[in-house]
């Protein structure tokens, strides 16, 4: 998990978290206007199975970047500003399943993908829980409201599009990847 | 093949700032909204006139940003708004805290059963919601113009002059320019799906039906995205990305103005800190002059 190629940060992570923002700022842009049933602006965002695909895929970094610049590109473009816990949230949930990314060599053998699929609910808890707590200390909000009213809207929507969509996308990749023989 | 954001240049006060000063301005007025939490029209509505006199100045043509403005009106007064008016949700807890007036209420029933809510629309959230709609714009309008006006060349120079290393800077250029690009690939996926057949407006089923079929339309994408990245990666490896310290080809020097929009920037920054933190101005308050327009 610690292996240099799991922290490798050169160009092929440089573009790739730069592809990972854009997709997941601009998905995130077209579905923000989706609200969940929260404490505050929690939405509903499919993009996140990108995210964390990315993550999964090209490594920690990788999901770190796109997690934090896609989801301040995203907010900051729909006006809702700069809220650094959350972006850095998004970026915690992206890095996380990067850590099992030197582990995956098989993008559709079905135990890589379960393999995926719960360090992906790993790091949406990791990322959500970071983002409610540190809206708890800055925001003045009481824990219940952090936890019951930020924390698992965000958590359980993210988990369903996650279970769905990576799968899907992370067998489509192995085509991909293959034809393109890295 | 990679596409561009409709830049174009244009002889206003706003291209010729520094692409830092405007990042850092934004920034700064960003983080007077957010970190002091302010709520308070006093201090909002002074801000939207700023924002709105700055995205005025920077002269972009109603055809080029209106898709973009189109999108940030139905997000912010139709969702934003409507959320607000009818939960209060998604500010202060002082929204709802606060003993307010009853304007009318709205039921919402489940359909074919008698079951449902009387939801409450009060004065507190009306006020509210039109607080949240001029804050959101504020910070959007500072933001929606750069694409427009700050040429794409430059968005890695000045992520570097702002102190950020090689590699994060051409990140964060990547991305800015990848956006475009992505929104492009989006809409070729989306026609040719719908020439197939696909009908993203008639997504029936439950939450994961629906979900299952976002997939035709996201998965292309992001595959697309792959491809097009192994072809930038081979690019920039062949021109040794990353083997040495990079040079920037263009140079960057602040003028005199934008010492006066960074200098603008700071002190509304810091005042807004002070008046929060200091005089305790900037929570969230219904005036009584709404409170007696609305219910006489």
């Amino acid at each position: 998990m610690n292996d240099k190629t799991t922290w490798e940060f050169g160009t092929r992570q440089v573009v790739y978290a730069a592809i990972g923002a854009a997709l997941y700022g601009g998905l995130s842009l077209l579905t923000n206007v989706i609200p969940l049933p929260a404490a505050g602006n929690i939405t509903f965002r499919p993009a996140v199975a990108v995210l964390v695909f990315f993550g999964a895929a090209f490594g920690p970094w990788v999901g770190l970047l796109a997690g934090f610049f896609g989801n301040t590109i995203g907010d900051w473009f729909a006006g809702w500003g700069f809220y650094w816990h959350w972006s850095l949230g998004n970026g915690l949930m992206g890095m996380v399943p990067g850590l099992i990314m030197a582990s995956i060599k098989d993008f559709k053998a079905r135990p890589e993908i379960m393999k995926a699929v719960g360090w992906s609910i790993l790091g949406i808890a990791v990322g959500m829980l970071f983002a409610s707590v540190m809206e708890k200390l800055t925001g003045g909000i009481d824990w219940n409201t952090a936890i019951v009213g930020y924390f698992v809207p965000a958590f359980l929507g993210n988990l369903v599009v996650t279970v769905i969509l990576l799968p899907i996308l992370m067998i489509a990749f192995a085509g991909v990847a293959a034809r393109r023989g890295r | 093949m990679l596409v561009a954001w409709k830049y174009r240049r244009r002889n206003t006060f706003i291209q010729r700032l520094d692409p830092r000063t405007r990042f850092i301005f934004m920034v700064c007025i960003t983080f007077a909204f957010t970190i002091p939490d302010i709520w308070d029209y006093r201090i909002i509505a002074p801000l939207f006139i700023l924002s709105l006199t700055l995205y005025l100045m920077a002269r972009i043509e109603w055809k080029d940003v209106r898709r973009a403005l189109t999108y940030i009106f139905i997000l912010v007064f139709f969702i934003v708004g409507l959320n607000a008016v009818l939960s209060g949700r998604g500010g202060p807890s002082s929204v709802l805290n606060v003993a307010s007036p009853i304007l009318f209420r709205i039921p919402l029933m489940i359909p074919g059963t008698d079951w449902g809510w009387s939801v409450p629309v009060t004065v507190s959230k009306v006020w509210f919601a039109g607080n949240q709609m001029l804050r959101m714009l504020s910070m959007a309008l500072l933001a929606i113009p750069i694409p427009y006006t700050i040429d794409p060349n430059i968005y890695g120079t000045a992520f570097k002059r702002m102190g950020v290393s090689d590699k994060v800077s051409f990140t964060m250029d990547l991305a800015f320019r990848f956006l475009p690009t992505t929104a492009r690939d989006l809409t070729i996926t989306m026609d040719a799906q719908r020439a197939r057949g696909y009908e993203m407006d008639k997504l029936k089923g439950g939450l994961v039906a629906r979900i299952q079929r976002i997939a035709p339309l996201i998965i292309p994408v992001v595959m697309q995205s792959t491809v097009t990245g192994e072809e930038v990666i081979d690019a920039m490896d062949l021109r040794a990305f990353g083997t040495a310290p990079r040079t920037w080809l263009k140079d960057l020097n602040y003028a005199p103005r934008d010492y006066f929009i960074l200098g603008l920037g700071v002190a509304i920054f810091i005042i807004c800190c002070v008046l929060k933190w200091v005089y305790g101005i900037g929570d969230f308050f219904v005036p009584d002059f709404f409170t007696n327009f609305l219910i006489g």
